[in-house]
């Protein structure tokens, strides 16, 4: 990962290094030299994409303008290629680490001349390429069906960009979703206000509802010992009216937050029962 | 007003609270012999405990994912014990549609991005029918069940009192 980092370092910074380095490719050096050709169109294809960018923000811009020439640093390939330019760009690195994003929009006016020059300069190249490729009569007519693929590849590469952006929005917008539901949770379980991180939050609601359901199910057998105990059945309209005249009694007001993790232990408390029973239910539903 | 659940016949409370009294004193009339015997006292537990659970899930009626969850699951156990060989066979259906819908959501469970996932899936096997929800319903549902079951264990803690006296 290191090479493409120089790469990508360098590229960015000083576009000219890449016309220079155009310049001193002999040749033989690139016998098939499509992927120059290639990489050249593509070069000015992705200032077009850039283009578009440039509004969004200077960081952004910058991201993309990375992951661009990352790919050009792919697409050129070959490890003597590589070689020349981390040899060659010792001066353009310099600039590249005090380039910040602004200046990283600048050189994309500069890139969108350097493109030109390299077209024509592979162009030349391609000339003589051409015997072997037997592709197009002229330098810009070989170039230009290189283009659609590559825009076609850039496309994808920009909307991906852009994916993400709304991905991470949508990301941003479920995490507060989350967390929002997470505090009406916090409210809800008593002494989860005062734990930090939501992992332990979660522990902590988890207790709470393993605790409510043994609860249950110790109330369950308590009242199974209890029905067998009685043998009269009291009359449940009677016990019904009582149930529901306690109720008032029981401020209806008690938040659950106030409760301590006292009733974790399932106990029967008659105070909890007080604390618990209130309009608590009618509040959030 | 100084007594609104008087008033308000139709709130969960009170809802849950006939029902649960009118299964308790179903399941006191079936009990004619008073057998002491190990098994029936856990198969009425277990009916005290169904009913219980019953009654909070058509309290809230199905307007919330795990009260038709709670319903679908207590149908199915009820259908097993009545025709113990279709319900086997149903119940093993059930568990593999959980199966793979739990296995589908693992995969989009991973790239969630929230430090969590463990919790949330312990999360997700205590609320009836969570295995199939995203994390955002489960919250949502998970605060709901809370409340449920807060109301369920006050109501069954005072009937209880009630009778213990």
């Amino acid at each position: 990962m290191d090479p493409p980092l120089i790469n990508e370092s360098s590229f960015s910074a000083a576009n000219p290094s890449a016309y220079s380095l155009a310049e001193i490719w002999p040749f033989p050096i690139n016998p098939g030299s499509d992927p120059t050709a290639v990489t050249g169109g593509g070069l000015g294809l992705r200032i077009g994409n850039l283009g578009g960018f440039g509004e969004t923000s200077g960081l952004r811009d910058g991201s993309m303008e990375e992951s661009t020439v990352t790919e050009q640093s792919v697409g050129c390939g070959g490890g003597r290629k590589r070689k020349e330019l981390s040899s060659e760009d010792e001066s353009s690195k310099i600039v590249s680490t005090t380039t910040s994003a602004n200046e990283l929009n600048d050189s994309n006016g500069k890139r969108m001349k350097t493109p030109v020059s390299k077209n024509g300069n592979t162009g030349s190249k391609e000339a003589e390429v051409e015997a072997s490729s037997a592709d197009g009569s002229k330098p810009d007519k070989n170039s230009k069906p290189a283009e659609p693929p590559k825009q076609d590849y850039i496309h994808v590469r920009a909307r991906r960009g852009q994916a993400t952006d709304s991905h991470s929005l949508a990301e941003r917008a479920r995490r507060e979703r989350i967390s929002e539901r997470m505090k009406i949770l916090q409210d809800l379980v008593p002494g989860c206000n005062k734990v930090i991180g939501k992992a332990l939050v979660l522990d902590e609601i988890i207790n709470y509802i393993q605790s409510l359901q043994q609860q249950v199910e110790f109330l369950s057998m308590k009242l199974e010992a209890v029905n067998s105990r009685i043998n009269v059945n009291p009359s449940f309209e009677g016990f019904h009216s009582k149930d529901l005249g306690l109720q008032p009694i029981d401020g209806a007001g008690m938040i659950f937050g106030s409760q301590t993790a006292r009733e974790y232990a399932q106990g029967s408390h008659p105070e909890w029962l007080q604390m618990h029973v209130g309009g608590n239910f009618e509040r959030a539903t | 007003m100084n007594n609104p659940h008087h008033l308000n016949p139709t709130s969960l409370k009170s809802r849950f609270t006939t029902r649960f009294l009118r299964a308790l004193t179903k399941i006191h009339a079936q009990k004619s012999i008073s057998s002491s015997s190990p098994t029936e006292i856990f198969r009425r537990y277990r009916r005290i405990k169904v009913a219980a659970d019953k009654s909070m899930a058509y309290s809230v009626r199905s307007r919330r994912i795990w009260s038709r969850a709670m319903l679908w699951k207590l149908r199915s156990r009820s259908y097993r014990r009545q025709d113990p060989c279709s319900g086997r066979r149903s119940g093993k259906i059930n568990q593999a549609i959980m199966k793979k819908s739990s296995n589908e959501n693992t995969t989009t469970r991973r790239e969630d991005g929230v430090g969590f996932v463990e919790e949330a899936d312990e999360l997700r096997q205590l609320v009836p029918g969570g295995e199939a929800m995203n994390l955002c319903n489960l919250l949502d549902e998970t605060a709901h069940y809370i409340k449920c079951l807060t109301t369920q264990v006050q109501v069954m803690k005072k009937i209880a009192d009630f009778y213990s006296f």
